[in-house]
């Protein structure tokens, strides 16, 4: 457009301008507050004494360490953070890796039969978990899988949303790479292992940081599985929700509770969140 | 050059066996063992007698306890995905402007759905509690979760609230895909911000939207966690928090009936099912024409 066209309306639209920004930052400080005054409050209330807990104060008077300490020694919840994150990193490693070598499989390799295999792996996505529950807790329960560890990480080696989502990562690398290995005598695996892997650290990136969420913050599965009966095999998440049952008053142990169930992801989302973010576009777009 | 391929192929079965089998054996397997089950009196120590026939679905069809978790899960999924709708897109348009610390406000919106829902939920009953910090604040003393009347309309303010950053970041990658040129049109017709939004930018997000709806939707028909934090499992007070999730859990490891379970898991799969395939005919089928 020409300057002269232009000129006439930039001192009415500079002012509302201003106007706007001013607006907009005084809504985002607004919503931010809703977002962070719960987090803030649920802290600080983890620090007060039971009676104090009552009382609608953001800082405790006194100010104590009791709550953390009752649910670290009385409440075992260093047990459960030690379930929580042996199952975390044992599901992300064994999923992404067997999602990685799956997808890289669809694909690069040819085999009769791939499309069929794949139109499988898709279709496993439209199976809710609500179907497949009584199924599956009955087969494991044959197999006495049922009140350990084995049976969830049996379900969860790998995902069908990973595979798929390392198979569309793969299809966008050239080519070029795997015949430059395949030159220098490389065999499939180690093609795999030491071109593809590397050149697909993005997506692994973003992979891993899901899954590992999913699973410290899964309810579902671990309920069913050992989530009745010996506490010694809780996840942090079972752990909370008991505590929560039983001592529903107890606040100040609640709040604690609370903040270890989220901290390790909140600390995880601070230090990789554009994976985070990209990961869940992504996954959303193109899934 | 056979040999070759042979060797291909081989390598190719390897890498994909394992995923296969877990998904042959945990997925479509269960698929139609679920069916089956479903036929029979089944309970924890498996098949308990030879007899067969649809008895289950007809108990489910004709539990009051199942029309009211599916009464509760529609008020629910109808308050809930307008509300993150909403609220996702009015985040994203604001995240959208050119302001400082955007990617912080971004982070700082979307945290809550990526934070354990047993926790948010915690806080929440701290927080909704009967002299909690909400009540003091609006001056009342409802115990929002724990009140039959309330407690799906909690849920339903706070996984809008939970989920709306999610929504956002799927608002903000379709508002950023919308050229700009379009918007420069705008301005030279010197048309309003206000009728920009709703004459422009609004149609313009119609896969954004119809995405988000069916996403959103499946995941609210879904509801389990919140409603079994709240209640302690037990779906009260007076059934308000029976979702139908939750009535499938509590007929298999409450009343130890999986044939009732497998039914009720069958019927709401096919609700779902019927549910997704009609939006994607109606409001899908206008999106790709």
């Amino acid at each position: 457009m020409s300057a002269g066209a232009a000129s006439q309306y930039i001192p009415a639209r500079a002012r509302s301008e201003v106007a706007r920004k001013a607006f907009f930052y005084a809504v985002i400080v607004l919503v931010a507050a809703i977002f962070f005054v719960p987090f803030i409050y649920t802290l600080t209330t983890s620090f007060k004494t039971l009676p104090d807990a009552a009382n609608v104060t953001f800082l405790p008077h006194p100010w104590t360490t009791s709550a953390w300490h009752t649910i670290w020694t009385q409440y075992d919840f260093k047990t459960y953070i030690k379930n929580s994150v042996f199952l975390a990193v044992v599901i992300t490693v064994c999923s992404i890796f067997l999602s990685g070598l799956g997808g890289y499989a669809f694909a690069r390799l040819k085999f009769p039969g791939r499309e069929l295999l794949f139109l499988l792996v898709l279709g496993t996505l439209m199976i809710p978990d609500q179907l497949r529950l009584i199924p599956v807790f009955v087969m494991l329960t044959n197999w006495h899988l049922i009140g350990n560890f084995n049976g969830y990480i049996l379900i969860n080696l790998v995902s069908a949303g990973n595979l798929f989502f390392m198979r569309q990562y793969f299809l966008t690398i050239p080519k070029d790479f795997e015949e430059a290995a395949k030159l220098d005598g490389a065999g499939y695996f180690k093609t795999f292992w030491r071109v593809m892997l590397p050149l697909s650290l993005p997506a692994i990136s973003a992979l891993v940081i899901l899954q590992f969420q999913g699973t410290w913050n899964d309810f579902f599965w671990p309920l069913i599985l050992f989530g009745q009966g010996n506490p010694s095999h809780y996840t942090i998440q079972l752990g909370l929700a008991e505590l929560n049952f039983q001592y529903g008053v107890l606040w100040p142990e609640i709040c604690a509770g609370s903040i270890i169930a989220i901290l390790p992801i909140l600390a995880i989302f601070v230090a990789f969140q554009r994976y985070f973010i990209s990961g869940v576009v992504s996954a959303g777009v193109k899934g | 050059m056979f040999g070759v391929r042979l060797r291909e192929a081989g390598w190719g079965y390897g890498f994909v066996a394992v995923p296969i089998a877990v998904f042959g054996l945990f997925f479509v397997y269960p698929f139609g063992y679920a069916l089956y089950i479903s036929f029979f009196h089944w309970g924890i120590l498996g098949k308990q007698s030879a007899g067969t026939g649809t008895f289950n679905y007809a108990k489910v069809i004709h539990d009051p306890v199942f029309h009211t978790a599916l009464k509760n899960i529609a008020e629910y999924a109808v308050g809930v995905v307008p509300l993150t709708m909403a609220l996702g897109l009015s985040l994203a348009l604001v995240i959208n402007q050119k302001i400082r610390g955007r990617n912080f406000f971004r982070s700082a919106f979307y945290f809550p759905s990526i934070a354990s829902s047993v926790a948010i939920t915690t806080i929440a009953l701290y927080i909704f509690n009967a002299s909690g910090l909400f009540n003091h604040i609006i001056g009342s003393h409802t115990p929002w979760f724990q009140n039959a009347p309330t407690v799906i309309w909690a849920i339903v303010g706070l996984n809008s609230w939970t989920s709306a950053g999610t929504a956002m970041l799927y608002y903000l990658a379709a508002l950023q895909s919308i050229p700009t040129d379009v918007y420069e049109a705008a301005a030279v017709d010197n048309t309003g911000g206000w009728r920009t939004f709703w004459k422009i930018t609004f149609p313009l997000l119609r896969p954004a939207h119809f995405f988000i709806l069916v996403v959103f939707g499946i995941g609210a028909l879904k509801l389990f966690d919140q409603a079994f934090v709240v209640s302690a499992g037990q779906g009260g007070p007076n059934y308000s928090t029976y979702t139908p999730v939750l009535y499938i859990y509590k007929e298999a490891f409450t009343s130890f009936d999986f044939g009732v379970a497998a039914a009720a898991g069958t019927i709401y799969f096919v609700i779902i099912f019927a549910l997704t395939f009609v939006a994607r005919m109606t409001v899908g089928r206008q999106e790709s024409a």
